[in-house]
């Protein structure tokens, strides 16, 4: 991907190497070459849209910058291609135009750094609440870190087509974990069109880290993006700035993350595999599989301290080592946790009910799934190849052999499926990584992040990549940390997924992708006020 | 398979990361913990006109991340084994310790660091090294006296014109 975008608009851009198959280049002469740029791009068989950036650069560039990065995932490559966007006239011209895949990427950096996409299909807003009010952008740097503009503002809502009535699933749900507003314009039982709402509990991670944290304790932030893939997201981060600053991490502590890491995507998997169980109503396996799940719990707590691997990951390294004892506690468990798995697996897999609840709904097709850029589980159930461990390896990947499984009917059952696929994949790699832990420190040494580097990484969550990026400021601060969960994508296309079904399948197709809409939402510090006068502030540690 | 959990006592395994406490008697208010917690759980809040400073830890503001315990140089901050933070009053998630700061020794006013911070220091000076009793004399000194203080020494031997 790389030689071929070279030869075709090199001369054209500044050229800047991040690291190996890294690179980004900066368009100087001609913007307007931007969009062919793109399309030239992913008219690649395997390339896919991996993030995309904005960051305010006006007090060194006198611009806004825009970073579309793109993955190669067959040959390992990452490319990015920077715009810079005038103050006076942000505006850009749109991919989601003709990549579905970067409509939501425009429409946040709409949001939030006010730099419009030219011809984005969908203008309304995403991620800032409703009451908002307009021209306020939290993102830019002249925007106070601690303000919150009062405003008035009803949402435009999608006008439901012709003879259908809406059904409204959602902000809040018996069948939904968090706040997500699914509007199902429905005609009898049939789903004939979707509208999304969500970023209900967006908490201002990217600005809190610019606001207010040193690059340290980001790690520790990081991890609660998410309640259950928080150690890839810290593993990400810490990643992208050992990058950025040319840290080698020591291989013991590479190791350990990875033993961790599959431990979490153990704990993801049964956490869903339990969901799905229950959603179709089969609560003997829901209990059964979240009976499984409490082992790998209880095996958090011993190695991490905390019941969700919480706390370990600091940039170069780990804190706690894995001492003899911890050891023989994870071999032990993981027997007996592969034992009853099977058994329960052979159990849900023979209920008739449950397959035929899963089987052919919610399909995704290979090329929706292409357009959206979807990933993880999701995409494998749909015939994409693609796993950030096997094609980006990172961490102690490089050394461990496993297989990524991948299916082709699209629907919720060959979802099911590739999951528990996974799982006995993760417990091969644990044991892998048991027998090959090297010996030596877990923290590496390192000197101060150098102003103006940049870092992107990818760690392959239970739910797909998570991608961050990171650009150093002055006096180890962070410039801009930007976070793409899994879910960002993967939830673009449950609209796509639910089309053609009936409400009855509506709750099993959204958690059919994991969704976890605290990933997606990243921004906001919430003040809450309980009862009549009474005020209970979280964070101000007086309480009166 | 079914526990009595909550009428019978359940204990955290030893790794375990819990509620964190501050030890009142060994802490002696420098503030480490307050710089080092990522979601500002521990406040440092400093009551010049009083004289008191006062480290506020949140409970229920805390993410058990243990940098506190890591950072501290007296070991007055440990992560516990106690897990249980239900309550029906935020009050009890609040720990406040309060100590004394040091009178300036030169104007008078309050400085801005702890009686047991100075303590601390000069518990480290090794005897011997340094002329102790003359640190001793200069340490309580508020940010302005110092440097007045090395304004005067800076003209005494001749760097600065007086």
């Amino acid at each position: 991907m790389i030689a071929e975008f070279e030869a075709r608009f090199g001369p054209i851009l500044e050229k800047r190497t991040l690291g190996e198959k890294k690179v980004l280049y900066t368009i100087m002469a001609r913007p307007e070459d931007f969009q062919n740029m793109v399309r030239s791009l992913l008219a690649g068989q395997n390339v896919r849209l991996f993030t995309m950036v904005g960051t305010d650069e006006r007090a060194v560039e006198d611009a806004f910058s825009i970073t579309y990065w793109f993955a190669d995932t067959s040959k390992g490559e990452l490319l990015g291609v920077r715009l810079y966007v005038p103050e006076d006239k942000p505006v850009f011209p749109s991919v989601a135009q003709f990549h579905r895949g970067a409509l939501w990427f425009e429409r946040e950096v709409q949001d939030l750094l006010g730099v419009e996409a030219e011809g984005l299909p969908d203008r309304r807003r995403l991620i800032l609440p409703d009451d908002w009010p307009e021209g306020v952008y939290p993102l830019r740097e002249d925007f106070k870190y601690s303000e919150s503009p009062p405003g008035e503002k009803r949402y435009p809502y999608a006008r439901p087509p012709e003879g259908t009535s809406v059904h409204a699933i959602g902000p809040y749900h018996i069948a939904l974990d968090e706040p997500a507003h699914f509007r199902l314009f429905v005609r009898g039982e049939e789903i004939v069109g979707v509208d999304y709402r969500g970023f209900y509990s967006h908490r201002g991670i990217e600005k809190l880290a610019r606001g207010r944290l040193n690059y340290n304790q980001v790690c520790f932030i990081a991890e609660r993006i998410c309640g259950i893939c928080g150690f890839c997201h810290s593993t990400a981060y810490a990643q992208a700035i050992e990058e950025a600053a040319g840290i080698e991490v020591p291989e013991r502590a590479e190791y350990i993350r990875t033993l961790l890491l599959e431990l979490e995507r153990l704990h993801s998997h049964f956490l869903w595999i339990g969901v799905a169980a229950h959603l179709v109503g089969f609560d003997t396996a829901f209990m059964e599989v979240w009976r499984i799940r409490e082992r790998v719990m209880w095996l958090a707590e011993r190695l991490t301290g905390n019941r969700k691997t919480y706390g370990l990951v600091v940039v170069g390294g780990v804190r706690r080592d894995l001492l003899d004892y911890r050891r023989e506690l994870v071999e032990r468990e993981l027997d007996v946790m592969k034992r009853e798995f099977n058994d329960v697996v052979e159990f849900l897999l023979s209920s008739a009910g449950f397959i035929k609840r899963c089987e052919g709904v919610g399909v995704l097709s290979k090329e929706k799934a292409r357009a959206w850029d979807t990933c993880g589980p999701v995409a494998r159930a749909s015939g994409v190849d693609y796993d950030v461990r096997r094609d980006f390896p990172y961490a102690a990947y490089r050394d461990l052999s496993f297989e990524v499984p991948v299916e082709k009917e699209g629907d919720v059952l060959a979802r099911a499926i590739v999951r528990i696929e996974e799982v006995r994949q993760s417990i091969s790699i644990i044991k892998q990584v048991l027998d090959a832990m090297p010996g030596g420190g877990i923290l590496a040494d390192f000197g101060d992040i150098p102003e103006g580097a940049e870092g992107i990484s990818a760690v392959e969550a239970p739910r797909g990549e998570n991608v961050h990026y990171i650009l150093a400021g002055d006096r180890n601060t962070i410039y801009r940390w930007r976070v793409k969960a899994a879910t960002y994508n993967n939830l673009q296309t449950v609209p796509d997924m639910l089309v053609g079904y009936t409400i009855a399948d509506a709750p099993l197709i959204i958690a059919s992708i994991d969704p976890c809409y605290s990933c997606t939402e990243r921004v906001q510090v919430v003040d809450i006020e309980s009862g009549k006068s009474k005020v209970v502030r979280l964070g101000v540690g007086i309480c009166r | 398979m079914t526990k009595a959990y909550p009428f019978e006592p359940e204990e955290a395994p030893p790794e375990y990361r819990g509620i964190p406490w501050i030890d009142p008697v060994l802490c002696i208010g420098c503030g480490a913990c307050a710089n080092a917690c990522p979601p500002n759980a521990i406040l440092r809040i400093d009551d010049p006109e009083n004289g008191t400073r006062r480290i506020v830890l949140d409970v229920g503001r805390c993410i058990r991340c243990a940098r506190c315990e890591e950072v501290c140089p007296t070991g007055a901050v440990r992560l516990t084994a106690e897990f249980e933070a239900a309550t029906d009053d935020r009050n009890d998630h609040v720990e406040i310790v309060e100590l004394r700061l040091a009178r300036c020794r030169g104007c008078g006013k309050y400085t801005c660091y702890t009686e047991r911070q100075v303590e601390k220091v000069l518990s480290l000076i090794p005897r011997g090294i340094l002329d102790f009793d003359r640190v001793r004399e200069k340490l309580p000194l508020c940010s302005e006296c110092k440097l007045k203080l090395t304004v005067l020494n800076a003209t005494k031997f001749g760097e600065v014109e007086p």
